[in-house]
């Protein structure tokens, strides 16, 4: 069973970073992002870090949306969405292939854009917050990518599914971003009391819809009308 | 063995499938015929089970005491345009856990006459190619069960006589297999039954129109002792 | 059906505007912009109801597969949708007067705000083009994921920051037995209205899919 995830991610991986451009475009817009918000700042200002974390998230927020959008479409183009549907197993595993995927291409973005908000905005995590910075962006992509996942696949098949996937997304994943915009900022300008409970909060997002996501992709993702 | 009890389908409040009973047997090949619109389409779906019944019940026997293994040739190739040719029965390959040893796809492709395009990617096929990857997809697969939409669409004589011996190979071995056509007289040496879908129902058409309408035909279709298929008249 | 419920429900608001300016006092720190609590309180709660009928009535349609539970839902949804939306607008023109800003961070606002758009998006997904099994399948699984967000939502707005008047706190509940008089009859008469709107939602829902399977029959 597992071994058809990692086929999905294997081959999701090869068309998304071998033969196209797919990441390439969504990294290009995150880090168009990322400049575009540095032009607000005069010369010698920096921007609060919060503002920093901020940006550093929409960045990555816009980019998922590419990602998922293209991770997708894969499977719509000659209808492979129902051969997927015939495999011996159930639907859960190509929600996990596609989270998974969608998580290591959202990392690997990230690792662009996290060099680019120090050059840019002027803010970069304290070494000493390392570990911190790394599982405040695990737990938070875990979190978005879940979502992602189901709600990319809902929007397939649609004209303006960019728009669509954005206009449900971003208002779903408040708390999981107010929780990763305020362990990121705290990382940069110095730890608080209450990164306990962003980190529980986001914990306990991840966890509702990890397990929601994955239980209602099945009802999303057949071909029955 | 299928067995479809009482099958209907409906589409919001479009009535396409109404009370469909049918056997159809493990080493069988049946066609299935009807105008456009009449529900052979959505029959295959039900059975590969890409959509549910509103009401009825297909049971699909086991295997060899393995579930059945279904392969479905829709009218979509369900080939990844960015992979190669290999990469593409690579990839199914993994999925139905076939043996990996590589050498099974290269035999595949070297039958469907696609060896040479083997690294190609399969973007730059033309409809033909395509459609015979996705039948060395299907037979690569080793199916119990094989669904067959308008497979000789876009094939050229010698493929077309290829599916065909195929086809027969696969029903020596037990495979059930399920084929629309429009050209029930062209394909009838291929099948042991006919059926035909009107109106929402199923019905056998075996020995009335193939005997009646065109006696030439009767040399070559040869039915088995018992009809597998009985369609609800 | 719905008929009753929207005529006493109307009769219930047009007296509860009597009650808030003739019958209840006068709140000694807001003032008189103290009486757009009245409304306030019940567009929210209602809202908030709407919001959990329609999470509870998805999770029966994908139970039961029964079209009449997605209608509830669709209906549902919408007055939710319109009474979040009057919450934040009653809640902003508040908020001007009594904090001196149009919006200011708090967690119900922005959870109320939140909520508009979660299910400003849901409603959008109603327009889509797919066939109506499908559809409502698709509308029950983000009905329920939406819903689950919004403690999630309650929570992080209150870690960022509070500003909101505690009207019901653990010392109790901060208002005259007037006062309680009045709110108390304003959410009755306005579940009343939203009761009737709701059926009336539900019979139209019906028949639109009535009339859809004659034009389909045609």
């Amino acid at each position: 069973m597992w071994r058809i995830c990692l086929a999905i991610i294997q081959k999701d991986c090869t068309i998304l970073l071998l033969r196209g451009s797919s990441v390439l475009h969504a990294i290009l817009l995150g880090l168009l992002l990322i400049f575009t918000f540095s032009f607000s700042l005069s010369p010698g200002d920096t921007l609060s870090c919060q503002t920093s974390a901020t940006i550093f998230w929409i960045s990555s927020l816009f980019c998922l949306i590419l990602l998922f959008n293209q991770l997708f479409a894969v499977e719509e183009t000659n209808g492979q969405r129902f051969a997927l549907s015939m495999l011996p197993s159930p639907p859960f595993l190509l929600w996990l292939a596609k989270t998974a995927t969608g998580l290591g291409l959202l990392l690997i973005s990230q690792l662009v854009f996290l060099p680019a908000c120090i050059v840019f905005l002027g803010h970069a995590p304290s070494p000493n917050t390392f570990l911190i910075t790394l599982a405040n962006i695990t737990i938070t992509d875990l979190g978005i990518c879940s979502l992602g996942s189901l709600l990319g696949a809902l929007a397939q098949g649609q004209a303006s599914k960019e728009s669509l996937l954005s206009i449900l997304l971003f208002p779903l994943l408040t708390p999981l971003l107010l929780a990763g915009i305020s362990i990121h900022s705290q990382c940069m300008e110095g730890l608080q009391e209450n990164i306990s409970q962003w980190f529980t909060l986001a914990t306990a997002f991840d966890c509702i819809f990890l397990a929601s996501t994955s239980y209602f992709f099945s009802f999303i993702y057949s071909d029955d009308e | 063995m299928i067995q479809i009890h009482n099958l209907a389908k409906q589409y919001g409040q479009r009535s396409v499938l109404k009370g469909v009973n049918a056997n159809f047997r493990p080493g069988t090949t049946t066609l299935l015929s009807g105008n456009n619109g009449s529900g052979k389409t959505t029959l295959l779906k039900l059975i590969a089970g890409l959509a549910k019944p509103t009401s009825g019940l297909i049971e699909i026997d086991e295997h060899q005491g393995e579930p059945a293994r279904i392969s479905y040739v829709a009218h979509q190739t369900f080939l990844y345009p960015s992979l190669t040719a290999f990469e593409n029965l690579a990839f199914w390959s993994k999925c139905y856990d076939l043996p990996d040893d590589g050498n099974q796809i290269y035999d595949i492709l070297e039958e469907f006459n696609l060896l040479p395009f083997a690294d190609t990617c399969t973007r730059s096929f033309s409809r033909g190619m395509s459609q015979r990857l996705n039948l060395a997809r299907a037979f690569m697969l080793n199916p119990s069960i094989l669904l067959l939409d308008e497979p000789f669409t876009g094939l050229d004589s010698p493929s077309q006589e290829l599916l065909r011996q195929k086809l027969l190979d696969v029903r020596e071995k037990g495979t059930c297999s399920i084929l629309i056509t429009h050209d029930i007289f062209h394909d009838a040496s291929l099948a042991d039954a006919v059926l035909r879908i009107e109106g929402g129902s199923l019905s056998d058409v075996s020995t009335e129109t193939l005997q009646g309408s065109h006696p030439n035909l009767i040399d070559q279709f040869n039915p088995k002792s018992s009809t597998p298929c009985g369609g609800s008249v | 059906m719905y008929l009753p419920f929207l005529a006493i429900g109307l009769i219930g608001i047009i007296s509860a505007q009597c009650l808030i300016f003739l019958y209840a006092p006068i709140e000694s720190t807001l003032g008189i912009s103290q009486k757009i609590f009245y409304i306030h309180l019940p567009l929210a709660w209602w809202g908030l109801l709407a919001f959990f009928l329609l999470f509870a009535t998805s999770i029966l349609y994908l139970w039961k597969r029964d079209l009449r539970f997605h209608f509830i839902s669709l209906a549902a949804g919408e007055l939710g949708e319109l009474l979040a939306v009057l919450t934040v607008a009653t809640g902003s023109i508040w908020g001007k007067i009594a904090w001196g800003v149009w919006w200011t961070w708090d967690p119900r606002l922005t959870t109320a705000l939140v909520l508009c758009f979660i299910y400003g998006g849901w409603l959008i997904l109603r327009t889509m083009e797919w066939p109506l099994v499908k559809r409502a399948t698709i509308l029950s699984v983000t009905g329920i994921i939406a819903f689950l967000d919004v403690p999630l939502v309650f929570i992080s707005a209150r870690i960022w920051r509070s500003i909101h008047p505690a009207v019901f706190t653990s010392n109790g509940i901060g208002m005259t037995h007037e006062m309680i008089l009045t709110v108390l009859f304003s959410i009755a008469s306005f579940g009343l209205f939203f009761i009737g709107l709701l059926l009336l939602r539900i019979k139209t829902l019906e028949k639109e899919l009535f009339i859809e399977s004659i034009i389909n029959r045609i």
